[in-house]
């Protein structure tokens, strides 16, 4: 059974991908497994991205998206003209599935979409016409400069998959595309002592969830005074800083909603007494 | 791999730098007459490993290699639709109240209409205007445009094929391009460390392994490798950057903007204003030079002039030491960062990327940024282990194995024996404006010449730019006829608007353009030829400019030419059949041109001009197996790193200057320009000149408070694939207006849009005294207050021509300034400009120009050649 695994932290956001889809499938016909893909319009391979954080302290996050050809897929059931490989791709038969909308609808991703002119549903077949015809990898694959992008079977990729994550687990739908390194929320600072016009560098952050008040993750601010914590759960937080000579400082940071960036986090001496 | 679903495959370079070195290598599959797909060229399919011999790079216990397959960017993947489009130009084309018997109506250049022409006729009215402009006024009366940006093509070159023709006949007046990419380091780099013709670290032998095993960091130095690579040699830079993450060095992205460098890599961001690079610089030197953390004995022994340099900086010169306090005023990093990063790099073994472009270095003033730069990576010691200026881009250009920082392959391939362009030599066009002069050069009054110096070729040694000139020659006429092929001057040059007033002056009595699309200047036309793609074509091609494998190949053509559409070169034979006809100078012209070769016989003549060895292959070889791939070359672990020799005695590998030395005070500008304040002998910062004032600190800026960032855009090369229906859907390439119409993105901070009182999608005007382009606003964190940025080479869309105009489309070439970016140059200044942003209604602007708005559009693809063809059943 194959699998999709993209490596985010490779994927530089090139849209390889989204374009190569249209070139294989717009204008082109590939019956039994599919018809043209309009133009415009659909997307069965899609570069999504996100802006994080403030200036400077910003990522862009580029999520690359599909049909998860999942092992329990919602748009099979009860819609024959939808059928399961054993090589794992899901297929919607483009002949069998004509007016067939309610498979559209029947996908949790939005991942199908439906055809105005031919009255029929797409959406990606995992290059199955090409796959069946000796070619070793779908045309988006093939098209990935990074390695961020790749397709296989899924034992191959055994010791990666276990931190691999699925999009909309939720759905329950077990999807066969995976993800690695999928970031989570940031809290990035650069701590300053403005009187001196100084970073500081060597403070000690400490990021402790509002809710319990347990410590989730340590650091120490480089030589530009920046501490960057990645990869920290949606929640509420307070931020913490010390250091030798300083006043203990702390900032309430909000994650449920988005990432925060503190573009000059304040940090003072301890008074000098007379 | 069957051919059910392949069809037959045919090898082609799909990459845009209109000369004749190509990149971008990739497999058509095409079937019955239809190109099936676009694919990259896996090495395998080719050669065995054993013939390719892949080099390894291991450090720190990682191994980096070339890769499988060639890195294909998104622009080549989808140029079915370019080649495809709406807006292709598919019969030849006269405007409609152009009449070269009567009235030329020269004030309606890219206001009226055209109608369809037969090749016969179209052709007949060329040579006989050749003629007539010859008898008239001499040929060099005829401006040859033949550098415009372009598709790479060999035989069938885009760049000059109808100027190879006039030379035949008396020659023409040249429109001589400068590097538009590197201004700086070829006006200003040059100056203090030569590194002939480019003015960067031309030497990158093994630089990428070297900093590899031995850099701490690479600072990506308004350097886009996301971006500005994609149409001269792909991703893989993107790959290179991603393994110095990999073996731990730290990434620093200096730009007003995220580009897409930072957007795709890890790493500090430190956000500069636009053009304001020179003060950071400055204000690092002061920290090295207060805390004494700079190579003092390499700096005694490898450079002359640095007291000068001191004496400035410490403020002794004007009173104003370069403190990092000052700086901050000038370009918005703290101070607390600048001196934090100072010490950084001051502690750590820190290389220099470059991908061209990049802000500074098309900028006003950018031969400082780009000396300064130099001084910087002096004070640190260029040339020990891990410490270099890195070219990202463009690797081999100009044929020599050391402009690239990967293994050396065995052979970097020319062929210049098949190419029909022009090749930005200097000799042979005694007749010569440079590009950026244009403008004033076609509406000089009666009696006066232009002056200036240097050639401005990017071919040019350093020596050339203190040649002074003038034009016209003595006795020769003005221009009165232009010849252009991939027009684009008013999307890609400096002050678009002057350019589009300048092609209508009334002196100009015919312009004939040629180009595949109906874009840009090609609306200023009197007469336009159609030109096929390069995927209607046979040709032959070179690959040298990814690092991972060099390549030579034949290109068949893959589908019948579009429409009635030829070659460049074809072209020039169909005027050259019409011009022969006259006889005298013009006899015998086809074969003269031709020399009695088809297009095979050029394909072999480019072969043998590659001095390919026997042993790699030979032309009967090649003819069948349409691919010579050259392999790594034997030995190339052991040869010597860049700068190394250099740096551990200068005079072993001396700087390309008069003293051998980095000349912090350059000997040559004080020989040549010694008052020059634009250009000073010792680089500084310059606040503004007569010609420029655009920084934030001048009166102008009162009106017009933001500065511009107008980086090479991610979308396109330059003004090309502006019409792609798959790329204009990417959310950073367009943004849809309330009418329907996809505007140019328009980048915000959040807090210049509050207060402006602009909202992400809104539709805004960035404007300045001249002229306006319009856009869609995306606010954003990806770029700093102060600035705005737009990507340049949006399809022109003229709503008011010329000066004080208005475009939709976004280019904003258009309102750059007109002067040269220092006095002595002849450089464009393009970026870092200033402008002022407000909304615009665009019902209103509809209403106000309700024809110019109601051009044929489709969102999809954007303006398409039928808005401007008159209705021919009439």
């Amino acid at each position: 059974m194959k699998v999709f695994v993209y490596d985010l932290e490779k994927c530089n956001g090139c849209h390889n991908c989204q374009i190569v889809c249209k070139d294989e499938h717009v204008d082109n016909e590939w019956l039994p497994y599919a018809m043209p893909q309009p133009d415009t319009g659909q997307f069965w391979s899609k570069v999504e991205e996100e802006v994080c954080g403030r200036v400077p302290h910003v990522r862009v996050n580029y999520l690359p998206v599909q049909c998860n050809h999942c092992d329990d897929a919602p748009c099979m059931k009860g819609n024959p003209a939808v059928k399961k490989r054993d090589d794992g791709l899901v297929i919607i038969d483009p002949v069998e599935s004509k007016g067939e909308r309610g498979i559209v609808d029947a996908c949790p991703y939005g991942h199908i979409y439906w055809n105005e002119e031919l009255e029929i549903p797409q959406k990606c077949t995992g290059c199955a016409h090409l796959l069946d015809d000796g070619w070793e990898v779908p045309r988006c694959v093939d098209a990935c400069c990074t390695g961020a992008l790749r397709f296989g079977e899924e034992a191959d990729f055994a010791d990666e998959l276990k931190d691999a994550v699925v999009l909309g687990e939720e759905f329950g739908t077990a999807p066969r595309v995976y993800y690695l390194n999928k970031p989570e929320r940031f809290v990035a600072a650069t701590v300053v002592d403005v009187y001196a016009d100084e970073v500081v560098e060597g403070a000690t952050a400490m990021l402790q969830r509002a809710a319990d008040e347990e410590v989730v993750s340590t650091g120490e601010t480089d030589e530009f005074g920046d501490i960057w914590f990645e990869d920290v759960r949606p929640d509420v937080y307070r931020l913490w800083l010390k250091k030798d000579g300083y006043l203990d400082q702390a900032v309430d940071v909000d994650l449920t909603q988005k990432d925060c960036s503190i573009p000059e986090l304040q940090f003072f001496k301890q008074p000098v007494k007379a | 791999m069957s051919n059910g679903t392949r069809g037959e495959t045919v090898f082609r370079g799909i990459s845009w730098s209109a000369f004749a070195c190509s990149a971008n290598t990739a497999c058509v599959d095409v079937k019955d007459g239809k190109i099936l797909r676009i694919r990259p060229l896996h090495y395998d399919d080719v050669t065995t490993v054993d013939q390719r011999r892949p080099w390894r790079i291991e450090a720190r216990g990682k191994v980096f290699e070339p890769g499988e397959k060639t890195m294909l960017p998104p622009l080549s993947l989808s140029y079915k639709k370019r080649i495809y489009s709406p807006n292709r130009i598919l019969r030849p084309m006269k405007r409609v109240d152009w009449d070269p018997e009567g009235e030329r109506n020269p004030q309606n250049r890219g206001a009226s209409k055209f109608e369809h022409i037969s090749w016969d006729e179209a052709t007949d009215i060329i040579a006989s205007e050749i003629k007539r402009i010859h008898d008239q006024y001499g040929p060099y009366a005829i401006l040859c445009q033949a550098d415009g940006h372009g598709e790479t093509k060999v035989v069938h070159a885009p760049h000059g094929a109808q100027a190879l023709l006039l030379d035949l006949v008396g020659g023409y007046t040249l429109q001589s391009r400068q590097p538009d990419s590197w201004e700086g380091w070829y006006w200003g780099g040059k100056h203090i460390w030569g590194n002939e013709p480019v003015g960067m670290q031309v030497n990158q032998r093994n630089l990428y392994k070297d900093i590899a095993e031995h850099g701490d960091a690479v600072l990506y130095w308004g350097c886009d490798l996301e971006t500005t690579p994609w149409g001269w040699g792909g991703e893989q830079p993107s790959r290179m950057a991603y393994f110095l993450e990999d073996l731990g060095l730290r990434s620093f992205f200096i730009s007003p903007d995220l580009n897409y460098t930072g957007a795709a890599h890890k790493g500090k961001w430190i956000p500069v204003l636009p053009n304001t690079d020179a003060a950071l610089q400055l204000a690092i030197a002061y920290v090295w030079l207060t805390e004494g953390t700079y190579y003092k004995d390499y700096i005694e022994s490898h450079t002359i002039g640095f007291d000068w340099f001191e004496r400035y900086v410490l403020g002794g010169e004007d009173g104003v030491p370069k403190t990092p306090k000052w700086a901050e005023g000038k370009c918005g990093v703290p101070s607390y960062t600048i001196k934090a990063f100072a010490r950084y790099w001051a502690k750590h073994a820190v290389s220099i990327a470059h991908a061209d472009g990049g802000g500074m270095i098309r900028s006003p003033f950018s031969a400082e940024p780009a000396r300064l730069e130099v001084v910087l990576l002096a004070m640190q010691g260029i040339g020990r282990p891990g410490v270099g200026q890195l070219h990202l881009i463009e690797f081999g250009q100009f044929g020599f194995a050391e402009w690239n920082p990967m293994p050396r392959s065995e052979k970097y391939f020319e062929v210049p024996g098949a190419y029909h362009g022009w090749m930005e030599l200097l000799d042979g066009h005694p007749s010569f404006i440079p590009k950026t002069m244009i403008p004033q050069a076609l509406t000089l009054q009666e009696g006066e010449k232009l002056h200036w110096h240097g050639h401005g070729v990017c071919t040019a040694p350093r020596s050339d730019q203190f040649i002074p000139f003038e034009w016209p020659l003595d006795d020769a006429p003005y221009i009165h006829m232009i010849m252009s092929d991939s027009p684009s001057w008013t999307t890609c040059w400096n002050c678009g608007n002057a350019m589009q007033d300048a092609l209508r002056n009334e002196r100009i009595e015919t312009i004939v353009m040629q180009h595949p699309w109906f874009e840009n200047d090609a609306v200023f036309a009197d007469l336009i030829l159609p030109v096929n793609t390069m995927f209607e074509e046979k040709d032959i091609a070179v690959d040298n400019w990814t690092g991972q494998f060099n390549m030579m190949y034949i290109q068949d053509d893959c589908i019948e030419p579009i429409g009635e559409s030829k070659s460049d070169w074809e072209c020039a034979i169909e005027v050259a059949k019409k011009l022969e006809k006259f006889g005298g100078i013009y006899a015998d012209l086809v074969e003269r041109y031709t020399q009695n070769m088809d297009v095979d016989a050029w394909i072999k003549a480019g072969f043998e001009s590659a001095n390919v060895d026997p042993s790699l292959m030979t032309y009967e070889e090649f003819a069948e197996k349409k691919m010579c791939l050259a392999p790594t070359a034997v030995g190339w672990e052991d040869d010597p790193v860049a700068l190394s020799a250099w740096y551990e005695d200068f005079s072993a590998q001396p700087m390309q200057t008069p003293t051998g030395k980095i000349e912090i005070y350059s000997t040559g500008l004080a020989e040549f320009f010694p008052d020059d304040k634009t250009r000073p002998v010792v680089p500084h910062w310059v606040e503004e000149s007569d010609d420029l004032k655009e920084r934030l600190s001048c009166e102008r800026a009162k009106d017009y408070p933001f500065l511009m960032v107008t980086n090479h855009p991610r979308w396109r090369v330059h003004s090309e694939h502006d019409d792609i229906t798959w790329l204009r859907e990417i959310h950073t390439c367009k943004v849809a207006g309330p009418d329907g119409y996809m505007y140019e993105p328009v980048w915000l901070n959040p807090q210049d849009a509050g207060k402006l009182g602009i909202q992400d999608g809104d539709i805004v005007s960035i404007y300045n005294e001249r002229g306006s382009v319009l856009g869609g606003a995306i606010v954003t964190e990806r770029i700093m207050a102060g600035s705005v940025y737009q990507d340049h080479g949006a399809r022109v869309d003229a709503i008011v021509r010329g000066k004080g105009g208005l475009d939709r489309g976004g280019a904003n070439n258009l309102i750059c300034p007109l002067a040269t970016a220092s006095e002595n140059t002849v450089s464009e200044a393009t970026n870092g400009f200033l402008v002022n942003v407000k909304k615009v209604d665009v019902e209103a602007l509809a209403a106000q120009y309700p024809e110019e708005f109601s051009r044929e559009y489709q969102p999809e693809d954007g303006l398409r050649v039928s808005a401007w063809i008159v209705d021919e059943d009439q």
